[in-house]
């Protein structure tokens, strides 16, 4: 291959993510964690179409990409080869978005879970079906205007909180299971290489700000995911053994609106007295995620 | 080329595909000016000594600060530090203590007897310096840098000026003072005192030097013009302090009234103090409309000063056997005078008197033009110049508190350094075009490193960094060092010990690390850790990064988090 | 079991299955085999029959010879997935084990649910006897891993006929086993020291050569079945695969066509009717999957009428088995082909219908009566 400027990174640029995303700086990150040993796979999304147009492929690692809702069992599959080859030295990893997550591969990685492969599950939430349009997706925030659950004027957005994913991921008694945010890549790369020490399954669940579909300019990514930690909404901590061991403390708290007004995708909320109401449930939730993991 | 079965591909063929074009806007990284830079006079690279210091290398902060301005140690002590008011910090929690810093740095310098570099080759061209104050010496220093040969021309039998003159030894050592300018004398400047030119100097000097700088100072006192002004113990501030300094202080009394605001009033009143007596001040506005330092007016207070605010002296007589007596009234404030200041109205019937034993006046001093009229143009405000110490006439240049301008010792350092350059430009011709890229920002100050050795820079920004284009997120609030100082007051005005003690290493180092390094690079590597498109780069660990634009796409994040705005996003031409 | 001790024999790397009557006793045969050590698979006991299809198709990715089976639901849930190996060209091999689709849910035999994945890719054979069941899954490793096939393969067998009946069958010695099938040495996988993109989209620009490709294997894989079952019978001495099976059609007025274990009833049908002077042969479609159609076209040519008999059915069209027999003889004035459903949720074919499907395609071929459409066999008309 064409050596490169610099070759550690196992993400080669050339991909056809949106300019600004999210998901491209996460999986910089989580392959920097992985190194070359692994074998990554991920399900149809986002991730998927930019890095697989034929013959322009970024992965400087084997990658395979099979359908939407099969990525936890195709991992699985490739595990169980490896560990008949005797070669489990080398991991496997799925990276999935939350479409692929949270909705249509949840069976798929409930029995991943359950069987418990040692492999890191690791899904990056722009927290709509982004690929395809911008879609209501479970993992959809309350109040969010997406394609398929509009706001208008019979309609606020999502009219249901987000589904918890990493309680679900939990409750499979999994080795660990931990939230981590493309703002704090260092935080990431961390909690994935403690993820590959597990000896069962894990799950990470990474806030990905997305430009194309929350509506806020390109070189806020970060600021957007920065935001949304030190509001509440997206907090960050690890759990072992169904007990949180570690938070991530938010310095300075912002409130929910500061958080909301940058995104276009909430602004429906801010052009009515009714609407700024709304955002007070949405304040309840970074609430009730502070008092109840203590991030404060 | 055939295609390959199930859509089975090479990894890291991507790089075939050149997202580069996809841009509208390249990031750029352009050092931008720092505010301090920018308000500093002397032009000194703040940022860079700053970093230079946190690391620890102050051998090399001190060689930063020496391109720019020779007396770390002095401006470290007496300088107005215009820097800390621009610095972008004091908007997040407090400005960086610069001015310690420098003198820190400074003090390492002397300590460890540094000597600065002279980039340029000998020239067999001298140039004559008229006056060993902050001017004259600093034009010295940077022409000998140049390669010149320089004869420093002094009046009194001690070169310093001002510097040696009018402040006081517990705000400026002698040891200090004279150490600074020992190191210029050890670069092979000629400093020759009790010299006495006359004014034909300024047409037949042309013929022994090349060129002629003027830096004789402001070194007369201004009059009160009231009755009584001549009497006896009535003292010129200037003559006053002078004399302490020489070892000579006059005998004052028990009580001394103190006429003025500015600094020289305020340094007469607190040696007065150490002197054993009681001074206080006289000032005919309001203490914040006070011109001198407001850190020497807060510390004069502390240690004992008197002050009468918004009263102006009317008349001085005697009494007898009761020394002077100093009849006076009070101001309230009225509009703003052409000047921008409030004009100070007497309140009818306010008046009253204060007694003293020695009244000092010390409200402002003047140059004295008497042998110069002929030989350049000249008002009251001082010999005119341009902006670079030029007075119109060739060879012959001016600077320092003999022209227009501020009156302070980082401006006389940077008028010097501006002449120097003018001088050598002068000699070997103009170059306006890299002589304008000197300039940093818009208050005037000038680099003389990037006259003489340009650092290597990818791209030089003219923009200076506000507080808002820079990503605070990065920074945490950390309080400001303090000072270490003599805080027993008695112990203070017993004796004219320097006051403020200089920080430690330790407290340095801590200090240096609040600079948000504004338009430097301080290789934070968040453009490198959030580049979506891994295009952000660099060879070696040491240096800073680069964009690789044959994928760069242009979305911005780099700039936007880097803490110190080093990367501009310059619109694509299509 | 039988096909349980063919797939021991082939040493997959992983095995995973998911449940449903009446493929069962398959997978719980092999899972007792690991349990007590004697087959060293990674059998993977997975959440559904998608996940198993997509547990096989990861291992065949990263280069292990895998092995699912399932029926009916299960198949059409493994659907999506054998498209994505037959279009990523992964050799997996699937046992079909033949079930009625719902709805109305049944768990009789028919052959709608193999015949529903007739379009995928997937190579597929009928077996008519689980001897042949046995002798087919060993084969079916060595067609599926041919670096010039690639694709998945399966062994359809009919549910509770073949798979819950006792019948003697000759095992093959493990020594000429692995003669035969040596390991699996893939043409490409995951692997760190070769880093490869599995799965890329493709644009319009290379889409339809793709996919022609697997075309081509389909046709590459007529020839190369033959191949593969000449060494198959010179190592093991057992009958190897084959396209199809031609019984007593030379000279035959009239060819009847079946598949599966149907093909049983059929040839005791045939030899009854010869032997009452009845011109009628047979042929066992083998492999439906690339569709035999030169080998039928081969035998059919001479005969006045050939008879189909399909245990499924393309609603809104005819029987699928006969949809590619008439295509393959469309060129051909004669013979003329009839299309009779049969069988269908387990509906017992017996020799009288066979004959009757006989008499009629005797009789049309006689008038020239041309019959479009397909017939449906033993139909209760009074309970419509």
């Amino acid at each position: 291959m064409i050596p490169r400027q610099d070759e550690r990174e196992l993400f080669a640029p050339g991909h056809r993510a949106c300019p600004g995303c999210g998901e491209a700086i996460a999986t910089r990150w989580i392959l920097k964690a992985t190194g070359t040993n692994v074998i990554i796979v991920s399900p149809t999304g986002c991730l998927e179409t930019f890095t697989s147009p034929y013959m322009f492929s970024p992965w400087r690692v084997p990658w395979i990409h099979p359908l939407f809702e099969n990525g936890a069992a195709v991992a699985s599959g490739i595990e169980a080869a490896l560990r008949y080859k005797d070669r489990s030295d080398i991991r496997v990893v799925v990276i999935g978005g939350d479409g692929a997550t949270f909705d249509i591969g949840m069976g798929a990685l409930s029995g991943m879970f359950e069987r418990g492969h040692p492999i890191p599950y690791i899904c990056y939430d722009n927290e709509a079906y982004m690929n395809t349009g911008i879609q209501r997706c479970s993992s959809t925030p309350l109040l969010a205007s997406t394609t398929t659950q509009p706001a208008g004027r019979q309609s606020w957005g999502k009219d249901r909180p987000k589904k918890n994913m990493p309680a679900i991921a939990m409750a499979h008694d999994i080795d660990y299971v931990a939230t981590a945010s493309v703002s704090y890549p260092k935080d990431l790369y961390e909690k994935v290489k403690k993820a590959l020490t597990m000896t069962g399954a894990s799950y990470i669940q990474v806030h990905t700000p997305c430009c194309t579909g929350w509506g806020y300019p390109p070189e806020k990514t970060i600021e957007i995911g920065r935001l949304a930690v030190n509001t509440g909404l997206a907090p960050l901590f690890e759990m072992e053994a169904g007990e949180i061991i570690s938070v991530h403390k938010i310095g300075k708290r912002v409130p929910v609106e500061d958080y909301l007004m940058a995104q276009g995708r909430f602004k429906h909320l801010m052009q009515s007295e009714e609407g700024r109401k709304e955002v007070a449930k949405v304040q309840r939730i970074a609430d009730h995620n502070i008092e109840r993991l203590g991030l404060l | 080329m055939r295609v390959s079965i199930g859509a089975i591909v090479e990894g890291g063929t991507s790089l075939n595909y050149k997202t580069g074009n996809w841009r509208e806007f390249r990031p750029v990284f352009a050092a931008g000016v720092a505010p301090c830079r920018e308000a500093c006079p002397a032009g000194v690279d703040i940022g860079r000594f700053l970093r230079e210091a946190k690391q620890q290398q102050f051998d090399r902060a001190w060689h930063t600060i020496m391109e720019e301005n020779p007396f770390p140690s002095i401006c470290g002590r007496v300088c107005a530090h215009p820097c800390e008011d621009a610095c972008n910090r004091k908007e997040f929690d407090e400005p960086l203590a610069i001015n310690a810093l420098e003198r820190f740095v400074g003090d390492h310098g002397l300590r460890n007897i540094l000597v600065p570099e002279i980039p340029k080759p000998k020239r067999r061209e001298t140039i004559a310096v008229v006056g060993s104050g902050p001017a004259g010496l600093a034009c010295a220093y940077h022409l000998r840098r140049l390669g010149y040969g320089v004869d420093v021309l002094e009046r009194s039998p001690l070169a310093g000026g001002m510097l040696k003159w009018g402040i006081p030894e517990y705000r400026l050592p002698g040891r200090v003072l004279d150490g600074e300018i020992e190191r210029l004398r050890t670069m092979g400047i000629a400093i020759k005192t009790e010299v006495s030119l006359g004014k034909e100097f300024l047409t037949k000097g042309l013929k022994e030097y090349k060129a002629i700088f003027l830096a004789l100072g402001a070194q007369k006192d201004l009059s009160l013009d009231i009755a009584g002004e001549s009497r006896s113990g009535v003292l010129s501030g200037l003559d006053f302090l002078g004399a302490v300094k020489g070892g000579n202080p006059p005998p004052v009394g028990k009580r001394v009234a103190v006429v003025g605001g500015g600094n020289t009033a305020v340094d007469v009143a607190r040696t007065v103090l150490r002197l054993g007596s009681k001074p206080t001040l006289i000032y005919r506005r309001t203490r914040e409309e006070m011109p001198g330092i407001a850190r020497e007016v807060e510390e004069a207070l502390k240690e004992g000063v008197g002050i009468e605010l918004l009263t102006s002296p009317v008349k001085i007589s005697t009494q007898r056997g009761r020394g002077l007596k100093l009849e006076c009234i009070r101001n309230r404030m009225g509009k703003p005078g052409p000047d921008g200041r409030r004009t100070p109205l007497p309140v009818p019937r306010s008046n009253f008197s204060i007694e003293s034993d020695t009244i000092v006046v010390a409200i402002g001093e003047a140059h004295d033009p008497e042998n110069l009229t002929q030989a350049v143009h000249c008002n009251e405000a001082g010999v005119s110049v341009d902006e670079w110490g030029s007075t119109g006439v060739p060879g012959i240049f001016a600077g320092g508190d003999l022209t227009p301008g501020p009156r302070t010792v980082s401006h006389a350092i940077g008028s010097g350094k501006k002449a120097a350059l003018a001088i050598d430009a002068f000699i070997n011709g103009w170059d306006k075009g890299r002589a304008q890229s000197l300039f940093l920002g818009n208050r005037g100050s000038l680099s003389m490193e990037q006259w003489v050795n340009p650092p290597p820079m990818a791209h030089q920004s003219n923009r200076v960094v506000t507080y808002e284009d820079l990503n605070r997120s990065y920074f945490e609030p950390k309080p400001r060092e303090s000072m270490p100082h003599i805080s027993d007051m008695a112990r203070r005005i017993g004796s004219f010990d320097e006051v403020n003690m200089g920080f430690s290493e330790e407290g340095a180092l801590q200090e240096s690390q609040r600079c948000f390094g504004c338009g430097t690079c301080s290789l934070c590597e968040n453009c490198y850790t959030f580049c979506p498109d891994s295009s952000v780069w660099r060879k070696d660990p040491h240096e800073t990064f680069e964009i690789d634009y044959e994928f760069c796409k242009g979305c911005g994040i780099c700039a936007y988090e880097c803490p110190s705005h080093v990367i501009e996003m310059i619109r694509e031409e299509k | 079991m039988a096909v349980a001790l063919a797939v021991k024999s082939c040493k997959p790397g992983v095995i995973s299955a998911y449940p449903i009557s009446p493929q069962t006793h398959i997978v719980e045969a092999l899972a007792k085999m690991v349990a007590d050590g004697e087959l060293n698979s990674q059998y993977v006991l997975s959440d559904s029959e998608f996940s198993a299809a997509s547990i096989v198709y990861g291992a065949s990715a990263a280069g292990v010879r895998s092995y699912t089976a399932s029926s009916s639901q299960g198949l059409l849930l493994m659907t999506e997935v054998i498209y994505n190996a037959a279009g990523t060209r992964l050799p997996m091999v699937l046992t079909g084990v033949n079930r009625a689709l719902s709805a109305p849910i049944s768990i009789q035999v028919d052959h709608q649910d193999t015949l529903s994945l007739r379009d995928s890719g997937l190579i597929q054979f009928y077996v008519e006897s689980v001897q042949e069941a046995y002798d087919m899954h060993i084969q079916a490793f060595r067609i599926a891993e041919d670096s010039d096939i690639l694709l998945p393969v399966m062994i359809c067998m009919d549910g509770w006929v073949l798979t819950h009946s006792y019948e003697p069958v000759e095992l093959i010695d493990q020594k000429a086993i692995d003669a035969f099938l040596p390991p699996y040495r893939p043409v490409h996988c995951l692997d760190p020291e070769h880093p490869l993109t599995f799965g890329s989209y493709a644009e319009d620009d290379v889409l339809m050569e793709m996919k022609y490709m697997i075309q081509g294997a389909m046709e590459k894989a007529k020839a190369k079945i033959g191949e593969i079952a000449s060494d198959f019978h010179r190592i093991t001495g057992h009958p190897g695969a084959s396209l199809i099976e031609a019984y007593e059609t030379e000279k035959a007025d009239v060819i009847l066509i079946g598949m599966g274990s149907l093909v049983g009833t059929m040839k005791e049908a045939v030899d009854a009717m010869r032997s009452d002077g009845i011109s009628v042969g047979l042929i066992k479609v083998c492999c439906h999957r690339p569709f035999p159609a030169e080998a039928i076209l081969t035998c059919c040519q001479r005969a006045q009428a050939v008879a189909v008999l399909d245990r499924g059915f393309s609603m809104g069209s005819e029987g699928p088995l006969s949809l590619d027999v008439k295509a393959a003889l469309s060129n051909l004035e004669r013979p003329h082909v009839l299309s009779f459903i049969t069988g269908l949720a387990g509906r017992e074919v017996t020799t009288e219908t066979i004959h009757w499907i006989t008499a009629e395609a005797m009789e049309a071929a006689k008038s020239r009566r041309t019959v479009r459409g397909s017939q449906w066999v033993d139909l209760n008309r009074s309970i419509l």
